[in-house]
């Protein structure tokens, strides 16, 4: 009977992560001086919305199976960032249109990765290794201004246009939550639970053979989800360049390794094919939450990476235990 | 008598004769590449890679992947230099640089092995714990000023060329023969080639990939005293994004990331390749920003003229 207890509970993960929620939540009101407010807990969520978008990137790509990881998405933010900031502060295009260019540049950057993995047949871990290499090269490149010198520049003369998706808020609710990440969320769980194409998504991930076998396109189906994860990754470039009023070539260093964790947290299982929206969502806030409380405490910022590497390996070594239990 | 077909056909070749091209362009468009202080350099940048490699060609033969080797490298820079600041031994250091590595290497396999957790997820998060474990030690203060009598091993030469490369040349043939003869060795190609298999032939499976990653740990660890000597200076940042140039070097010396095929001498070269390729950019004045292109670029056509061939040869 106990034993049947811990199962659902750990077995759940929905319910495993809103308990591991509460009390992280619970222990940083108690412990944080400053983390208990409303002003901090608003705030907090826009933190969130990068990594956020980064991580159901990852998500859709992990879910497609076949060894699907995504080590560029931080190269790609840094691209687009800095596509976005050139444009706008450098060559003056009006901010609307170079949004869109930088999304298509996202949109591309995903499709080549796409391309290499489903038509190439290359493994996403090389492909995207390779591109890491690439976009966060090329974001430097192009950050350079000959005016000043051969080194990369930050570009950071924006105009106030520019500043609304990541600095307004409705009353208290920052836009860049309700504009882009609701809405994000809300179609992928759509796509993923009701749609055939989610569902091919799952069946290519879970068993790619049998995928084949009933008719599925499997390149495409891989094809669109690294698209979609350079899309999502050029998103995210949009709204931390808005947020922090500047456009730098090296922003997304380190954001694939949180991206990944997040996603593995919240139950997508790195074999591909199974994991839901919902639970990246819980996870997504449960890191917010943990890197909020690391830094009003006044723990460095490297403690943040090193604590998700930690819960990197603890949450797959959990997810792999569960498996093995329940094969038994 | 040889057969030249066979020879031609290996990616060795192929990247033996890309170093040769690139060495010919860079040494007459620019009057420094074949001077002996550039040559050296190249050398001495290049043997941490070559050193490392050794144990990532075969971590990747076995189907795996390690990212935390720049980490590691950075860890045990961070204890050699603790070590040779405090006036102990070089020999000390170089023990305790690489018993540090074994033992990253080792966690890194046990959880991969027991945990049944994938390579590149272990190895990930062991990436960022051990770099912030180097950011506690270290206190957020680098170190500096290591003593030059504890430097051989870093900076000498003999026969003029440096200590590290003989290093890195004795290692290659050793692990070489190890890998080609011993029978640890040809269990670790049985494993990337088909576990099942091997398995079922007698190899252990855990303890060859434990194996692996142990090798991979102690190597950095062994690169990571070199540095420190070399160099002379540890900060929080030593070390990060070697992983990449190890791994890239191992990809493009033909090491199959399928795992079951690849060679400790095509990684070597792979390594000077990619030392090359990043030396005559400095020479040539491109901005270095553009390494990542090209390299990344590399490591694409590489695998896929690989794809290709082998679709040509099945059919």
């Amino acid at each position: 009977m106990k034993r049947d207890i811990w199962d659902t509970i750990i077995g759940n993960r929905v319910f495993f992560l809103s308990l591991l929620f509460v009390i992280l939540f619970i222990l940083l009101s108690f412990t944080v001086p400053g983390f208990l407010n409303l002003y901090n807990l608003t705030n907090m969520t826009q933190y969130g919305v990068e990594l956020g978008l980064l991580a159901l990137a990852e998500a859709l790509v992990i879910l497609s199976g076949g060894g699907g990881i995504d080590l560029s998405v931080g190269s790609m933010m840094s691209l687009v960032a800095i596509v976005i900031g050139v444009l706008i502060g450098r060559v003056g295009l009006s901010p609307s249109l170079a949004v869109v260019i930088g999304m298509l540049t996202g949109l591309a950057a995903g499709l080549f990765n796409g391309l290499l993995v489903s038509v190439g047949k290359i493994l996403p871990l090389i492909v995207t290794l390779a591109g890491m290499y690439i976009y966060r090269s090329l974001a430097l490149i192009i950050a350079v201004d000959p005016q000043f010198g051969p080194n990369p520049m930050p570009v950071s003369n924006f105009s106030k246009s520019f500043y609304f998706i990541g600095q307004y808020r409705i009353g208290g609710i920052p836009f860049q939550v309700l504009f882009i990440f609701v809405p994000v969320l809300l179609i992928l769980h759509f796509l993923l639970s009701r749609t055939a194409w989610g569902r091919k998504l799952y069946g290519v991930g879970s068993n790619e053979t049998a995928a084949t076998f009933s008719g599925i396109d499997v390149s495409r189906v891989r094809l669109t989800v690294y698209a979609l994860s350079g899309l999502l990754s050029a998103l995210a470039a949009w709204v931390i360049t808005s947020r922090i009023a500047s456009a730098r070539p090296d922003i997304g260093t380190g954001y694939e390794l949180q991206a990944i964790t997040i996603a593995v947290l919240g139950g997508i299982s790195i074999q591909g094919g199974e994991g839901t929206v919902g639970g990246v969502l819980l996870s997504v806030a449960i890191i917010t939450m943990l890197n909020n409380g690391l830094q009003l405490a006044g723990i460095h910022q490297i403690w943040q990476l090193g604590a998700l590497g930690l819960v990197l390996i603890g949450s797959v070594l959990l997810n792999q235990f569960l498996i093995r239990r329940r094969k038994i | 008598m040889i057969n030249f077909q066979r020879i031609v056909r290996r990616r060795e070749f192929t990247v033996l004769v890309l170093i040769l091209i690139l060495s010919a362009i860079f040494s007459f468009t620019t009057e420094r590449f074949l001077s002996v202080s550039n040559i050296t350099n190249l050398l001495l940048q290049l043997s941490g890679v070559a050193i490392t490699a050794i144990g990532m060609t075969m971590v990747i033969i076995t189907g795996g992947i390690d990212v935390s080797a720049g980490s590691t490298l950075g860890m045990a820079c961070v204890v050699s230099g603790y070590l040779l600041m405090g006036g102990y031994s070089p020999f000390l250091a170089l023990v305790l640089a690489v018993l540090v590595g074994l033992g990253i290497g080792f966690v890194n396999g046990a959880i991969i092995v027991w945990g049944d957790v994938p390579p590149i997820i272990a190895t990930l998060g062991m990436m960022n714990l051990i770099r912030a474990l180097m950011f506690q030690t270290l206190g957020g203060r680098w170190i500096s000023g290591i003593p030059p009598a504890c430097r051989t091993i870093g900076l000498g030469k003999w026969l003029g060329v440096p200590i590290p490369m003989w290093i890195a040349t004795f290692l290659i043939i050793v692990f070489s023969y190890f890998l080609s003869y011993r029978p640890l060795g040809r269990h670790i190609y049985a494993v990337g080639n088909n576990p099942e298999a091997a398995r079922v032939s007698g190899v252990n499976l855990k303890s060859t990939i434990i194996f692996v990653y142990a090798l991979t740990g102690a190597l950095a660890g062994f690169a990571g005293l070199i540095n420190a000597a070399r160099t002379g200076i540890v900060q929080t940042n030593s070390g990060m994004g070697f992983e990449l140039d190890v791994i890239a070097a191992v990809v493009l010396g033909g090491t199959s990331a399928l795992g079951g095929r690849g060679t400790i001498i095509g990684s070597l070269l792979g390594a000077f390749l990619v030392g090359i390729i990043k030396n005559g950019m400095v020479l040539l004045n491109v901005p270095a920003l553009s390494e990542g292109l090209v390299i990344g670029a590399l490591i694409i056509i590489s695998v896929l003229a690989d794809i290709i061939r082998a679709r040509r040869e099945t059919r």
